[in-house]
């Protein structure tokens, strides 16, 4: 269990970590997966979830309540398999550089527990257990109707008889389930274990810091409904002329814009409940969000100003290519990790972005002005946009956006000035000059 | 009488300390200016209070030799980096404060049931305590204070935070719950017994240990560890082994402090300091040049003195009959600014692990790029004004400001604290600015004026009470490249008015004419005043 060191460092690069989800169903275990893979994906860490329901699905679509009974041969043979399956995919992407795998399971008894340690830590992968528990019944019902009567279990049947049905798997389940080191013998584990939503908290024997990381994280969920409003500057002076960076000042209709925007939040807010509203430190957005009702609380962040073009700053793209034709298809090669001589990288505005995102998780409504980088960062994070394609979403100007995180993912809405600007959008490989976005590209 | 006593009692009392310079840790300091932000703070509001968290009393609960003056001290170092207005209340300072110096308390002063004259006494501390907790919260803008007392009793624990909720202040109980004999016997033999005034001097260090634990045991009889389900805590067990959680009302800071807690650990290592070597280029950030010759030669002795310097101290320890322990090993960190990484390389080569960070990048100077003081005083006249009435907020057009650093920063300190390893971390002067500041408590007026001179490896060593600076000089360098920061971004910043500031005391480069080859010993900083120290180690709270 101690961190491999080589005797003059410890590897950090070398760390692989398993999370393994523990608990009942209808505990919101997948959702913490899911989260999870999301964040650590953002921060360009390879993270995958393998759920083991997904396994047994392909044996046995539609099961009913006794495939679960612990004393259905068949039932518990086809889950073992399944889960066998799903741990060796796992490891198999593992030895193609996964970092941290997320085996989104019940993993309910201390058997199955010792089952996945034994062969993770043969492959020398640290495991961190995750559990989940709730006693509250409103709780877990509410999450039965809203979650599973969907999933494909229960394709075309009635809810509540499918809450029913399902509630009586869950019976078969609390029939053999321990909680992690519920008898003291399982104290040697790495574990989170969050009891009901978060009212008890236990942590033991974190070992690293992506670990503590992972739990922090963890612990800023909340479930409380809420809303995140993207939106870029109104159009600038340096857009009007197709030069990136700067610190301009709006155009008359980016004036337009920013004079409209009131309207347009309210128009999707629905009431005049107060938004927070987050700028970067450059005169466009603050100027964007400068008619926004007194009652909305204004905070500036560094963090969230435009990606810095170094050498590139003030240029069109036009002048990139003619001065710096190596560097222009370098970024076009792999514009994810290109850092511009002197300045950033979208990979360095991610990591610049993690405060950020961990104030958003645990904030209510918000609501952004900042910058076509920052935003496409932040809009990967929430719809979960790999490196290749996060460089080269369209955000148009003058567009709201509003994405409601829900149970399997996040929703978006995107509200439309009207007001004409000019694109700043360019397509991978193509000519040096601002364009028309595709159709299908996106946002 | 009982005047004379509060006197003792205020003059003795932790908030009237100031800030004497920035060699010495100042986390147990009081900030003469209000107005003074913290360095990773990211706004201010008309209270001084931040994360909507209100007023917060962080009530330490736990037997003597269970790390809880390491814990406090480490988290008021964390929460007054990221701006929150924290102050330690230690209940012994008062204790002490009123039995005056070489007094003792009577014999059943912590007992359940002790004589009215004890129970007395002890109420007259509290009293004293908990006026200055209030008369901070309420009067000084202060948001949270740490009340660092054994508070061993559940019933003690209700009537506290009832007591706090009635002042409006939320309480959070943090225990250090140790039962690894091991790690009792490791911080009895580490902090109390070293002492020559707790009376185990040249005992055999396990005997001496045994002999305090039993003795805490006889003094304060009854514990009771926390188990209030309507109470928020946090049980820290055997030193950040396992986390217990308890909460009741959902609390932003309180999950931070979590977070923070997660990374402390209680071994003692190590943090060296060095600058980057020379450049081709020193003028230009954008360039992001290469390593110059003289550079390259620098990243080699810079390496050699390091390596023979661990080597020496090592040896010290075994000389001064301590136990022969393999040298602990090293983890290197560099930015990802090329200067940097090729500083990083002679170790490399030597088989140390090195790694690359990208937010431990030089601040950006934006505007002021390759202009000179003169250039930026005529073309940025305004922003001159602007920066020299606050140089560590204020950005030039474009620029970073040491705030803006310092926040980007943030999970390098956290990293920082979970480290294990000794640590060297190879920077911009910018960057080490910063994070010297984080580990020694420098006020954000001094940040951006500490100097580290390329021909000084700087040496953190953390104490519970406080950590420890130490220089040790590179010989051998080319004057030239020793003094001031060549690749410095010429940011005018107003002289201090008590000379250059170096983060130590004693020269900081070598005077003209002086022979720069002549060795000179590793010298070490520490602050000895007996207040702070001596006291500190024999502490029983």
């Amino acid at each position: 269990m101690a961190p491999k060191t080589n005797g003059i460092g410890i590897q950090v690069e070398d760390m692989r970590i398993c999370v393994v989800m523990v608990g009942l169903p209808a505990r919101g275990k997948s959702y913490i997966a899911q989260k999870a893979q999301r964040y650590l994906k953002w921060l360009s860490i390879p993270a995958k979830t393998f759920n083991v329901g997904n396994y047994r699905r392909n044996d046995a679509p539609q099961p009913s309540a006794d495939f679960f009974d612990t004393n259905n041969a068949e039932g518990e043979r086809k889950r073992r398999a399944a889960a066998e399956a799903a741990v060796a995919d796992m490891l198999q992407w593992f030895k193609n550089g996964g970092v941290v795998g997320i085996l989104d399971a019940t993993n309910s008894t201390k058997e199955r527990r010792k089952w996945v340690i034994d062969i993770l830590e043969k492959k020398a992968i640290d495991v961190i257990f995750v559990e989940s528990k709730c006693d509250d019944e409103d709780l877990i019902m509410a999450n039965i109707r809203d979650v599973k009567t969907t999933s494909p279990d229960y394709k075309g049947q009635d809810p509540e008889e499918a809450a029913q049905d399902f509630r009586n798997r869950i019976r078969n389940y609390e029939k053999v389930y321990k909680s992690i080191n519920a008898d003291g013998d399982e104290d040697d584990l790495t574990y989170l274990k969050i009891m009901n939503v978060g009212k008890q908290v236990i942590i033991n024997r974190i070992r690293d810091y992506l670990q503590s990381r992972i739990v922090y994280y963890l612990m800023n969920l909340h479930i409380r409904p809420r809303s995140v409003w993207l939106s870029r500057h109104g159009e600038s002076m340096l857009n009007l002329e197709g030069r990136i960076g700067g610190d301009a000042g709006l155009s008359t209709r980016g004036e337009e814009y920013a004079r409209k925007l009131p309207e347009l939040v309210l128009e999707s807010v629905g009431s005049d409940r107060p938004l927070t509203v987050w700028t970067s430190t450059l005169k466009r957005t603050i100027a964007t969000a400068r008619h926004l009702p007194k009652h909305y609380n204004q905070l500036q962040w560094k963090a969230l100003d435009e990606l810095d073009a170094g050498v590139c700053d003030g240029m069109t793209y036009q002048e990139i290519a003619d001065m710096y034709p190596e560097d222009f298809q370098a970024r076009d090669e792999d514009k994810y990790n290109y850092r511009y001589r002197g300045g950033e990288s979208y990979r360095d505005v991610v990591i610049r972005l993690e405060p950020i995102i961990m104030e958003l998780e645990r904030s209510e409504d918000i609501l952004i002005i900042s910058h076509q980088a920052v935003i496409r960062c932040i809009y990967a994070y929430f719809m979960q946009k790999t490196q290749e394609e996060s460089p080269w979403v369209p955000v148009p100007l003058h567009t709201l956006m509003k994405l409601t995180p829900r149970a399997y993912g996040t929703e978006v809405q995107t509200y439309k000035a009207n007001i004409k600007a000019v694109s700043t959008w360019r397509g991978k490989g193509s000519t040096a000059k601002h364009e028309d976005p595709s159709p299908e590209g996106g946002v | 009488m009982d005047t004379l006593l509060t006197a003792e009692i205020a003059a003795n009392a932790p908030r009237y300390r100031r800030k004497s310079s920035t060699f010495i840790d100042g986390i147990h300091d009081v900030s003469e200016d209000p107005s003074n932000m913290a360095p990773a703070q990211l706004y201010s509001t008309m209270s001084g209070r931040l994360f909507h968290s209100g007023r917060i009393a962080i009530v330490m609960v736990g037997l003597p030799a269970r790390g809880k003056t390491h814990i406090c001290v480490s988290m008021a170092r964390y929460l007054q980096w990221l701006g929150v207005k924290t102050r330690i209340f230690h209940l012994g300072d008062y204790r002490r404060a009123t039995v005056g110096e070489g007094g003792q308390v009577p014999q059943d002063y912590f007992y359940p049931n002790a004589s009215p004259a004890s129970v007395m006494l002890r109420q007259k501390i509290l009293k004293k305590c908990r006026e200055d907790i209030y008369g901070w919260l309420n009067h000084e803008n202060g948001q949270v204070a740490i009340y660092d007392a054994v508070n061993p009793t559940a019933s003690g624990r209700r009537s506290l935070a009832k007591e706090f909720a009635k002042h409006d202040v939320q309480t959070l109980f943090i225990e250090s719950f140790v039962d690894d004999e091991e790690i009792l016997k490791e911080n009895a033999r580490n902090v109390k017994i070293s002492s020559p005034d707790v009376g185990f001097h040249g005992m055999d260090p396990d005997e001496a240990a045994n002999r305090y634990l039993q003795r805490i045991q006889t003094k304060i009889p009854v514990f009771e560890t926390m188990q209030e389900e309507e109470l928020n805590y946090i049980k820290m067990i055997n030193a950040g082994q396992a986390f217990f959680y308890n909460n009741v009302s959902f609390n932003y800071l309180s999950h931070r402090i979590v977070f923070y807690l997660t990374n402390l650990h209680i071994k003692s290592r190590t943090t060296f300091f060095v600058r980057a070597g020379t450049a081709t280029e020193e003028d230009s950030y954008k360039a992001d040049a290469p390593l110059s010759e003289a550079g390259k030669a620098y990243a080699v002795k810079m390496t050699e003195t390091l390596i023979k310097h661990r080597e020496q101290e090592r040896q010290a320890v075994i000389d001064g009959g301590g136990r022969d322990l393999p040298l602990r090993p090293l983890s290197v960190w560099t930015s990802t600014r090329l200067r940097t990484i090729q500083t990083g390389e002679p170790l490399k080569e030597q088989g140390y692990k090195v790694r690359q960070r990208s937010q431990m990048s030089q601040i950006n100077p934006g505007v002021c790029e390759k202009l000179s003081e003169r250039a930026i005083r005529s073309l940025y006249s305004e922003e001159v004004e602007k920066h020299e009435l606050d140089p560590y907020h204020h950005r030039y057009p474009r620029a970073e400001s040491y705030h803006d650093l310092a926040v980007r920063l943030e999970p390098i300190i956290l990293e920082l604290e979970r480290e294990q390893n000794d640590l060297l971390i190879i920077a911009h002067e910018s960057v080490l600015r910063v994070l010297y500041a984080y580990l020694m408590h420098c006020s954000t007026r001094d940040i951006p004026k500490l100097k580290f001179p390329r021909d000084e490896i700087i040496e953190i060593i953390p104490a519970a009470y406080q950590n420890e600076a130490k220089r040790i000089h590179i010989p051998g360098l080319d004057p030239n490249m020793i003094p001031g920061s060549p690749e410095d971004i010429r940011i005018p910043v107003q002289s201090p008015v008590s000379g250059p500031l170096s983060p130590l005391v004693g020269p900081s480069s070598p005077e003209p004419g002086e022979i720069i080859l002549s060795v000179r010993p590793p010298e070490k900083v520490i602050n000895t005043a007996k207040e702070m120290v001596a006291d500190k180690v024999a502490d029983e709270d």
